[in-house]
This record gives structure tokens, C-alpha cells and sequence, in this order.
């Protein structure tokens, strides 16, 4: 009998009220440290209760101060960063220019208004002098919250470089490129402290692909945003160099709000560029009704000796609670193309911040009963 | 392409404005000019059929646009209009001695919509003030007839009333198909069993007052198979009663249960020719998470059951779409044709073209190529926003396309 099929998830968990809280609160600030080890031990043991085999912090460390809150997987960077400041943005910003958000326009306006409180900021962190990396003192604590968890079963996100840049504009360095390698050059200094404790490194880059939609989205620009996906692989290898590929996981997704997607760049015309990124794990988005075909594309293209997926088999684009026999369907369904060995059951994003926490877990529990339903349906076949 | 997978859709799609906004002056007590609803109903039927048609929906409706919702979310005018066509219903509140009338002799009682098992399982989601399991606008406690309140309560013999209002319907699609230059088209009534679910203090039985009920709408189904449209009987009560008995009953008593109100729709459907007749079921449509639906392979033989040519099912969310397989085992009888939900309300995303192809041909694989047609989980108005339903019919055109040359390739 082969080995069981992992589980894990994509990181942010539903955040109990006491941690949002100690966050929220200016009152409740100096409980924050005690608040936060003492839940995010909680949050470890659920995990692990449940059956899911390699866990996290639950992002609770990446404040969230309400329960909906698209945002948390990257905010948390700009504590840890010099050489941003708040200010206005003259054009509304980088998502009046999504074409997604044209085209659905009046949905966007009367369905998602109060729920995306984001989405349509006027005001942004700004790049306006040298980035710098300042969160060494938070990257230690974070650390230091999971010393009695098993380090290889264990991981942790961190925003990529390409995700920064997309929502925080640059106005210090001369050319947008210059931007980047700044960026990732400051990055490396946390993803290297996280490697260094032996824990999984998660690098959550939404960036590459979202960019598209808000940067290009038109079918002409294809070759300028492909020439852009390669430089930004290219700054974020430069900021993995020092890591060994088997302890980075990579995770790519459309964006986590409940809009339509309908212009989402396909997978199957970005791969090869993914492919590229040093990682050892590729966790993509499967669960959801625009990437659930994507599954097919790796019958074309052959995932890497050594690599494994990472597909979402349950997701956050829906309150319906995943069947466990579904999930199971989909993961035989990757196993039969890249092999039950490099297939880990994950979710389409942080579930945390965009379902409710009892949906949140009823989805995970799915998960992990569609995982031993896949196992036992491959273990018979074998 | 020697063949193709004919579109459809369950029935609902989003209101205009304009007639949202008159239904709502009707229902505040406003005196609003039957000519001024029935000249709005009658142009916005007409609009909405020849948008189907252009999309390349093969069998349009008239959207239920002739049944009245008062907001643009409403999860409930599938069933609300029907108590404007009976009469023997007085409003709840008038009604001291009321009781729902339960099943008897199947050892379980039906709870009301708040004690259901999901509910109960997933209380601190559904009683969340972000509404999120009704799109975040709709109160929990919505139900009733157009205005909303409690739903009426049966205190007098069911009989049916609505001849004139369902007439207008009729001739309505019938302007609009000829319009939009289609022979093709459906319309939606609600079926016994979800009727009766109704509180009842008159009848002597639940299957008195079941019998009663299908007796009653007899007369409508009647009228829209004369007119020469499909009819589509709307009956999530088959499915969704199971999570109103909690706790969880014994399956054999549920299915007797059951039997008793296929019986009274197929009483009620006498003489009417099968192929002109779709069933449609669904696990009810808020957006919760259903981890108590019952299976469709533990009813399956039920749906068989009913006197229809069409079997309407949910399949394009994540609680259902692993259903498909229950059609191996299940075989649809010949002649029949099974009409799968291959873009769902159920998530605000837009299905891609691929993936509701994906699903088709694994339906066609099970059930036959000529046996499918393609359709949605549930009525897509009031459930998501109109942009997104109508970009999810769009998918669900192109996917039919992409399904249809895979299923026909050229020679």
C-alpha cells in the first residue's frame, strides 16, 4: 500500500474574536503576545485533530481586525518594510483598471461594496524611498509560535515580491523593474529567516496572475505581460536562491474576492512560466468553478520529476460545504495525471477572512474525508 | 456538428428594475393601473425571451418575470405566487388555530425552516447579521406572498384561482416566442409536495390536504401543456424535507412519506403526455453549506418515479456534482432525458466554458448523448446578481458548443 494522500490548506484560518481583538482594540494591545501564542496553539492542535498532516499558524500572526478581510496575506508586510507611506492615489487606484471589474461593473457596485471593504480604496502604501526590511523582530516571533510543531510538517506564508508591487505603486525608483529586485531583495531577508527555522516556506503570489486583469487584460498585450511574469520569476528565484527547493511551496491564485473572474488569465497559457519558480510544491487552484477544468492542462504539460501539486479540492468561492466524494474525485482525477505520490490535497486560498469559521472547517473536514476516501479508491486501483 | 445538446435554464432570472419596483408599489398598497402591470409585464417577457434567444438558449421562459418578487434577491417567488392563484389561504397572523399539519403514520414530523438539520449544524453562519446565506440582503424569516410576512396558512377548501393571471403568462410567452421567432419554450409551477409544506387548519390529513392541493393545480399544469409549452413542476420539497425532519428520519419512512405526494403530482398530471413534462428537483437554493442534503442515489428511484420526461437535477455544485455517477447505477429509462445543473447559483464565479463541457459529456457518457440537456442547478434570479446570471448563461451556451463537438466530431 502506498502512502496516504497529504492534506494541508492555503494558510489564513477564520481568526477567533479575542486575537481580532487584541489587533482591533487599542485596549486590548498589550494582551496581544499571550492572546495570540495561546490561540494560535489552539488553531495548531484543531489542525492536527482533524487530520490535516502539515499545518500552520493560521495566519493569525498577519492581523485581521473583522471577519471578512480579503487582505491580511499581505497587509502584514508593511510593518515589516521601510520606505512605504499612505497616501492618495490620483487614478483610484490599480483596480479601476481591471476589466473584470468593467465588465461586471454594477455587480461590483450594488453585490460587492460593503463586503470587499479593499477593493475600492482611494489611498494605498506607496513606495517613496528605499524598501528596507524591518521585521525581523516579528518574523522571530511567528517563528517562535510554532517551536513545539514538527518543522517539515509545518508551514509558513509570506507574501511575494510580484503581490507587493501590484498593489503598492512605486514612486522612488526609476523603473518599475528597479522596483522589484528592491522589493525582492528586501523579501529575501524574511522567506531566508523562515527557512532557516526548517518550516515549509509558502510564497503567496496572487501578483503574478491577477496582474493581467489589472495591468493588461487585453489579448495584444499577452507578450508584454509574459516578458513581465518571466522577470518577476526571475527576482523571486533571486530571493529563493538560498533555499532548498523541497522546503518552498508555492502558491498561485486568482484572487480570493467573490467576483466572477471572468477574465482570469488561464493556466495553461502561463505554466511554463510557473514551472520555472523554484519550488517544490505548486499550490493551485482547482476548487472553483473557473480553474476546476485546469486539471487537464497537466496532461499536456508534465509536472517535473520531484515536484508535487498542490490543487485546491475545496474552496472559499462558495458557502456550499464540498461533498467528500467530490473532493475525492478531483484528487484521483490529479493523481492519474502527475501521480499519487506528488499530489497533497489543499484548499483555492486562505479560507480565513472569506467564509465563515463554521463553514471554514466544515470545508477542511471534507477535505481530509475526501483524502482517505482518494487513498483507499487508489489503493485498490493500485 | 450532426447533433447538438439543447440549453435551458431552471426557470427564474433576474427582474428588471422597473418591474421590481412596480411590484413592490403594488405590494405597499399602492393603486397601481392593471393595464400599466400588465403592458410592463407583458414588454419585460418579451425582452427577456429574446435575450435567451440571442444567447442561444434553446428553451427559453419568460423568467417567472409573472411571478411578482418585490427586491432583486429573492429566494422565494418559485413558491410565493401561487397563494395569489388559491384561494383557502388566510394570512398567518389572522389564524389562531394553526398547526403545520404533519405526515402521519411515518413516525416523523417536519420542523419548521429554522429547525432544519443544516441550520442547526451551522447556526452561528446562518444567524450571522452579514446574511451571508441569503447574498447578504435577504432576511432569514422572508416567505409569504408578494410583500413578504408570513406564509398563509389553509383554512378553507384548496381551490384554484389564478386562470386569469396564468393566462396572461401564456399569452405573454406565447407574444414573446413568436417574437423571438422560437417554437420552443417552458413554464414553472410549483408541485404538490413543496405546496403542502404549507401550514394547514382545515384538511383532515396530510394526504387529504396534499391530494387537495394537487387537485388545484391540476388546472394550471393543464393549461401550460395545452398551450404548448414544457412544463416545468418545481419541486425542491422532494428533496429538501429531508433536513426539515430532525432529527434525521429512517430513509424508508421518509420515502413513504415521499410516495405519497408523487402519487398525488401523478393523479395530477393524468393524461398529460410525458415529453411535454420536466421535473425539476433541487436541494433549495440559500447559500448554506447542505452537508444534510439527501444523496440523490438514495431518491433517485423517487425522481424516476414521477410521470415527467425530463428529470431537472442539481450537478454544478460542490454538494451534488459528484452525482453524475449515481446515473450508472440508476438507468434513465428510455425516452428519457436528464437535464443537469452545469452552472450554478451556488458561487458568484462564472463557470468556464471548459469545465461546464467537462460536466456534459460526463453526463452524456452515463446517460447518452441525445438524453442531455443542458440547464442550471436552480432559477439563477434573486439568487445572484443579474450580471453574473447572465454571464453564466453565457458559459453555459458555449460549453453546450465545446460538449456538442466533442460528443458529434465530424466525419
Amino acid at each position: 500500500m502506498a502512502n496516504p494522500i497529504l492534506t494541508t490548506h492555503v494558510g489564513s484560518l477564520p481568526r477567533p474574536q479575542s486575537v481580532m481583538d487584541a489587533f482591533g482594540k487599542r485596549a486590548d494591545r498589550a494582551q496581544l503576545p499571550g492572546v495570540l501564542a495561546a490561540a494560535i496553539d489552539e488553531v495548531i492542535r484543531r489542525q492536527r485533530d482533524l487530520g490535516i498532516d502539515i499545518v500552520n499558524d493560521g495566519e493569525y500572526a498577519k492581523a485581521m481586525r473583522r471577519p471578512i478581510d480579503y487582505g491580511a496575506w499581505a497587509s502584514y508586510v508593511y510593518e515589516r518594510l521601510s520606505g512605504y507611506e499612505v497616501l492618495d492615489l490620483a487614478d483610484g487606484g490599480i483596480l479601476s483598471r481591471s476589466k473584470d471589474r468593467a465588465d461586471f461593473a454594477t455587480f461590483y457596485a450594488e453585490d460587492m461594496s460593503v463586503k470587499e471593504p479593499v477593493a475600492a480604496r482611494p489611498r494605498a502604501m506607496v513606495c517613496t524611498g528605499p524598501v528596507r526590511y524591518t521585521g525581523h523582530a516579528q518574523v522571530a516571533r511567528d517563528l517562535a509560535h510554532l517551536t513545539g510543531a514538527p518543522r517539515g510538517r509545518t508551514f509558513v506564508t509570506a507574501v511575494s515580491p510580484a503581490s507587493i508591487e501590484a498593489m503598492q505603486p512605486n514612486r522612488h525608483y526609476a523603473t518599475q523593474d528597479d522596483y522589484g529586485w528592491a522589493v525582492a531583495n528586501a523579501m529575501r531577508e524574511e522567506y531566508e529567516a523562515i527557512a532557516r527555522s526548517g518550516c515549509i516556506l509558502q510564497i503567496d503570489d496572487p501578483g503574478l496572475v491577477v496582474l493581467w486583469d489589472w495591468w493588461f487584460a487585453r489579448d495584444d498585450a499577452f507578450d508584454a505581460y509574459r516578458r513581465f511574469a518571466e522577470s518577476r520569476v526571475e527576482m523571486l528565484n533571486h530571493a529563493l536562491a538560498n533555499i532548498p527547493e523541497a522546503q518552498i511551496r508555492y502558491h498561485l491564485c486568482w484572487g480570493s474576492w467573490h467576483g466572477p473572474h471572468s477574465t482570469d488569465m488561464p493556466l495553461a497559457r502561463i505554466v511554463d512560466v510557473v514551472l520555472k519558480i523554484r519550488a517544490g510544491t505548486y499550490s493551485l487552484e482547482a476548487g472553483n468553478v473557473r480553474h476546476e477544468h485546469d486539471w487537464t492542462v497537466w496532461r499536456d504539460t508534465k509536472l517535473p520529476a520531484g515536484k508535487k501539486l498542490m490543487p485546491g479540492v475545496v474552496s472559499h468561492s462558495t458557502n456550499v460545504v464540498e461533498h467528500p466524494e467530490l473532493v475525492a474525485e478531483r484528487l484521483v482525477q490529479y493523481a492519474n495525471v502527475v501521480g499519487r505520490d506528488n499530489v497533497i490535497a489543499g484548499t483555492d486560498c486562505g479560507l480565513g477572512g472569506r467564509v465563515h469559521a463554521q463553514i471554514a472547517w466544515a470545508k477542511l473536514a471534507a477535505l481530509v474525508e475526501g483524502a482517505r476516501i482518494a487513498t483507499r479508491r487508489l489503493d485498490a486501483t493500485a | 456538428m450532426t447533433g447538438r445538446i439543447p440549453t435551458t435554464h431552471a426557470g427564474s432570472l433576474p427582474r428588471p428594475t422597473a418591474l421590481i419596483d412596480l411590484n413592490r408599489r403594488i405590494a405597499t398598497g399602492e393603486t397601481v393601473s392593471a393595464a400599466e402591470h400588465a403592458t410592463l409585464l407583458a414588454s419585460t417577457v418579451a425582452d427577456v425571451v429574446r435575450e435567451q434567444c440571442a444567447l442561444g438558449i434553446t428553451i427559453p421562459d419568460d423568467g417567472e418575470f409573472g411571478k411578482a418578487t418585490t427586491a432583486a434577491h429573492d429566494f422565494g417567488a418559485w413558491q410565493s405566487y401561487i397563494f395569489d392563484r388559491v384561494s383557502g389561504f388566510a394570512p398567518a397572523a389572522t389564524v389562531t388555530d394553526r398547526a403545520l399539519r404533519q405526515p402521519a403514520g411515518f413516525g416523523f414530523t417536519l420542523g419548521r425552516f429554522r429547525d432544519r438539520r443544516d441550520w442547526t449544524m451551522f447556526g452561528d453562519f446562518y444567524r450571522d447579521p452579514s446574511g451571508a446565506a441569503f447574498g447578504g440582503k435577504v432576511a432569514v424569516t422572508r416567505g409569504g406572498g408578494i410583500g413578504g410576512g408570513q406564509r398563509p396558512v389553509c383554512v378553507g377548501p384548496v381551490r384554484y384561482t389564478g386562470h386569469a393571471a396564468l393566462q396572461a403568462d401564456i399569452d405573454n410567452m406565447h407574444a414573446a416566442m413568436r417574437a423571438a421567432g422560437t417554437r420552443h419554450g417552458f413554464m414553472c409551477s410549483i408541485a404538490p409536495g413543496s405546496f403542502a409544506r404549507t401550514e394547514d387548519a382545515h384538511y383532515a390529513s396530510d394526504e387529504e390536504y396534499v391530494h387537495a392541493i394537487a387537485e388545484a393545480l391540476r388546472e394550471e399544469y393543464r393549461a401550460i401543456v395545452e398551450a404548448g409549452l414544457i412544463l416545468q413542476l418545481d419541486d425542491p420539497g422532494l428533496p429538501d424535507s429531508w433536513d426539515m425532519a430532525n432529527p434525521e428520519p429512517p430513509l424508508d419512512a421518509y420515502k413513504r412519506f415521499s410516495r405519497v405526494r408523487i402519487e398525488a403530482m401523478n393523479h395530477a398530471l393524468r393524461g398529460l403526455p410525458e415529453e411535454r413534462i420536466r421535473y425539476h428537483v433541487c436541494w433549495g437554493s440559500w447559500h448554506g453549506p447542505h452537508v444534510t442534503d439527501i444523496p440523490l442515489a438514495d431518491i433517485a428511484d423517487l425522481v424516476l418515479a414521477v410521470n415527467a420526461g425530463e428529470y431537472s437535477i442539481e450537478a454544478g455544485n460542490v454538494r451534488h456534482q459528484h452525482e453524475w455517477a449515481v446515473w450508472k447505477d440508476a438507468r434513465l429509462p428510455d425516452g428519457k432525458r436528464l437535464v443537469p445543473g452545469v452552472v450554478s447559483h451556488s458561487t458568484n464565479v462564472v463557470e468556464a466554458p471548459e469545465l461546464v463541457a467537462e460536466r456534459l459529456v460526463r453526463y452524456a457518457n452515463v446517460a447518452g448523448r441525445d438524453n442531455i440537456v443542458a440547464s442550471t442547478d436552480c432559477g439563477l434570479g434573486g439568487r445572484v446578481h443579474a450580471q453574473i446570471a447572465w454571464a453564466k448563461l453565457r458559459s453555459l451556451v458555449q460549453g453546450a458548443e465545446i460538449a456538442s463537438r466533442q460528443l458529434w466530431p465530424a466525419t
